[in-house]
């Protein structure tokens, strides 16, 4: 019973982390540029599929890939943000969800087209693949590998948005754009560079699905992309350490759901979800309004 | 998107054409060659086809289409149907029911089609019978395998409309528990998909297996809802039942994950018996790879090196040379759709929904997958597919069925009507 009540939370946690990782990029774009950026969930997919790419073609190299792919990623970020999402900052909430959307399908066809509709398997990354014992029971190093990249990802953000001078200026345009713009920050470029540190963070979540899921789809990133939502939402829209926890919670509960609540399982997360709402709408860590 | 009817350009052309031949003088129309024969009916014969070709599982949607798109070609290239020719229109069904039934009616309503094909979803398929009775076109099913569709919505509700040309529950529950009966394991348990289909073969595998085998117990279920990534937990759960046989019907992208996941939790060490019975499935083969471990009992709808003989191996060489892939199992239910709908139709003179149904109740064909036979009472291809242990072969780069058992259609598929004694295996 000890070993699996330990395996459940390794598990937990590692999920968590993973949603953590997606969920980061689309907190911190919703924080600074107030967009529900719906693409998100687009860019982990990508992520996935470009560091798959360049993993092929550099001998299979895990890390190299992780290292190339998403800055490809950002290419497409920044274009998206340059030439289409800052015409509609201006707009109600539906058109920012719409265009955002629009670009959901567009590059779910165009990975159909490139990398064909079929499901692709992903090679296991060297030195990660094995698993250790743990009280008796295998536990992947991989998914050891998640629950440390997880918290040190969030203690990089945290120190470059809370120590940096960089962060400040984030942070300042973040709280009040029209007094940041007028002490001289140029806001439009800001924008455009949280933008692609958003979309960086998501290709990363991708690229570090690839041997996580072990497989690539056309699409994979719709439903990541709900349970960051989900996350964003309980942990308080914009706050990046409420996804941080949020997410844990998210992972924690799925994985104890599934286990010893296995009827309520698929309920439990938007149960949660409802009460915050209900009881809490701004999130645990959120500001209220 | 695909745009069906004349575009402007074609419409220029025919016109162009016609007042060609026109001033050549009446002889030039005279039809001559492959399309000289009198057709028998009016044309053309118009088939629409849904299948999933959006999100994780579009790839199934491909290989439906390839299959189809090959019989519609073979079909053409030849007399046509009954001296006609066959036109297909494809849509994505999303697996969610209400599209589906927005599809159908689209189909007939607006397009114009004569017949339906696809579907890959039991749910879908249970919410679209109604409307097939409604509509009053057939619909042939190729993959959606729940046998409440042929055995509540045909046989019991009289929806004659329906017809199945892909192996049912039946191969997936039944035929697994006359392999299992044969496999030194007294514990089950399962990993398997939180829907429909998940819970109707689990409960048929228990229910036939405790029959042919009376110290049997099941004791362990993890349900993974529909879209998991992650098994890890599910895993847990069955590493605490610790039970002598694992069987799972997780399909397509997640069962590759599952194993996957499997693969790095050692379980495959643990539990030495397992049951996949839609692992022969192409596209699990190939993206598993080598990764599939040894000696897993695997089963499908259809596997492309079974029946070993000429017409299926044509078809397979066939199918390689025109798209480049090995043939999926909805490649093939997909293909033998045309070609059923074809001999049907040439049999009853007529696309006449009521009369291409009583053609097909009872009408044998022969098809790559072997001969299928439409049983008259429910209208489900009764045909046979092996389960099999699989095996590294050198000539393929994924891993085959090895050592293969054949559970014949006739001994494990239910028997009309269904209830009471002798209409469930063992007979």
């Amino acid at each position: 019973m000890l070993e699996s009540i330990v395996h459940v939370c390794l598990a937990g946690l590692s999920i968590g982390m993973f949603i953590w990782l997606v969920a980061s990029g689309l907190t911190l774009i919703f924080g600074v540029l107030k967009v529900l950026n719906f693409a998100h969930g687009t860019f982990y997919m990508l992520g996935a599929y470009l560091c798959y790419w360049v993993l092929g073609r550099m001998g299979e190299n895990f890390w190299l890939g992780l290292a190339i792919g998403p800055l490809v990623v950002c290419a497409a970020g920044f274009l998206i943000e340059r030439f289409f999402l800052r015409h509609v900052y201006h707009l109600a909430l539906p058109y920012q969800l719409l265009l955002t959307f629009a670009f959901v399908l567009i590059f779910d066809d165009a990975v159909k087209i490139l990398w064909g509709a079929g499901s692709l398997g992903s090679p296991n990354v060297p030195g990660l693949s094995g698993s250790i014992s743990i009280l008796g029971r295998n536990f992947p190093l991989y998914s050891l590998f998640m629950i440390a990249v997880g918290p040190l990802v969030a203690l990089a953000m945290w120190t470059f948005l809370e120590r940096t001078w960089w962060g400040r200026i984030i942070r300042a345009s973040s709280s009040d754009r029209e007094m940041a713009a007028a002490l001289g920050v140029r806001v439009p470029a800001l924008y455009t560079a949280v933008f692609v540190l958003g979309t960086w963070l998501g290709a990363l979540g991708g690229g570090l699905a690839v041997p996580y899921v072990g497989l690539l789809t056309p699409g994979m990133g719709e439903a990541i992309i709900i349970d960051a939502f989900v996350v964003a939402v309980i942990g308080g829209l914009g706050s990046l350490k409420g996804a941080f926890f949020g997410a844990l919670i998210i992972g924690l509960l799925s994985s104890f759901g599934t286990r010893f609540l296995p009827t309520f399982d698929m309920f439990l997360t938007f149960i949660l979800m409802a009460a915050v709402l209900l009881w809490r709408p701004q999130g645990f860590f959120g500001e209220a309004k | 998107m695909e745009t069906k009817g004349m575009t402007r350009r074609e419409f220029v052309k025919a016109g162009l054409l016609t007042a060609a031949a026109a001033s050549l003088g009446a002889g030039v129309f005279k039809p001559t060659g492959l399309w000289a024969a009198t057709p028998t009916i009016k044309g053309p014969v118009k088939l629409g086809y849904q299948a999933i070709m959006s999100g994780a599982l579009a790839g199934y949607g491909e290989f439906h289409k390839m299959g189809v798109q090959m019989a519609v070609d073979e079909i053409n290239a030849d007399k046509g149907i009954a001296g006609v020719k066959v036109e297909v229109d494809f849509r994505d069904s999303t697996l969610k029911a209400d599209e589906a039934i927005k599809n159908a009616r689209y189909f007939v309503d607006s397009w114009g089609a004569d017949f339906l094909g696809g579907i890959d979803s039991s749910g879908q398929a249970l919410a679209l019978a109604p409307v097939m009775a409604e509509l009053d076109r057939i619909l042939m099913v190729t993959h959606a395998a729940t046998e409440k569709l042929t055995e509540q919505q045909v046989f019991k509700n009289g929806i004659k409309q329906v017809f199945r040309i892909s192996t049912p529950t039946y191969q997936d529950g039944n035929a697994a528990a006359f392999i299992a009966k044969d496999i030194p394991a007294k514990t089950w348990a399962t990993i398997s998909p939180k829907y429909e289909y998940g819970y109707t073969c689990w409960e048929m595998f228990k229910q036939t297996l405790g029959k042919l085998k009376k110290d049997v117990s099941f004791t362990g279920e993890s349900w993974a809802p529909f879209g998991t990534t992650d098994f890890r937990p599910h895993i847990n759960t069955i590493m605490d039942a610790a039970p002598d046989g694992l069987y799972s019907t997780e399909w397509a992208g997640e069962l590759i994950t599952l194993v996957k996941q499997a693969n790095q939790a050692g379980l495959f060490q643990k539990i030495k018996h397992v049951m996949f019975p839609v692992g022969a499935a192409m596209d699990v083969l190939e993206g598993l790879g080598q990764e599939l471990p040894e000696n897993i009992w695997i089963s499908g709808r259809y596997f492309f090196l079974y029946p070993a003989d000429n017409r299926n191996r044509a078809w397979v060489a066939a199918f390689r040379s025109r798209w480049n892939h090995f043939p999926a199992y909805v490649s093939e239910t997909g293909y033998s759709t045309l070609f059923a709908l074809k001999k049907a139709i040439e049999a009853a003179g007529s696309k006449d929904t009521a009369k291409v149904v009583q053609a097909l109740e009872g009408m044998e064909i022969d098809t790559p997958a072997g001969r299928r036979v439409f049983r008259k009472e429910d209208h489900q291809a009764m045909y046979d597919v092996p389960w099999g242990l699989t095996k590294t072969d050198a000539a393929f780069p994924f891993k085959v069925m090895g050592k293969q058992v054949m559970v014949r259609a006739k001994e494990c598929f239910n028997r009309p009507p269904f209830e009471g004694a002798g209409t469930k295996p063992p007979f």
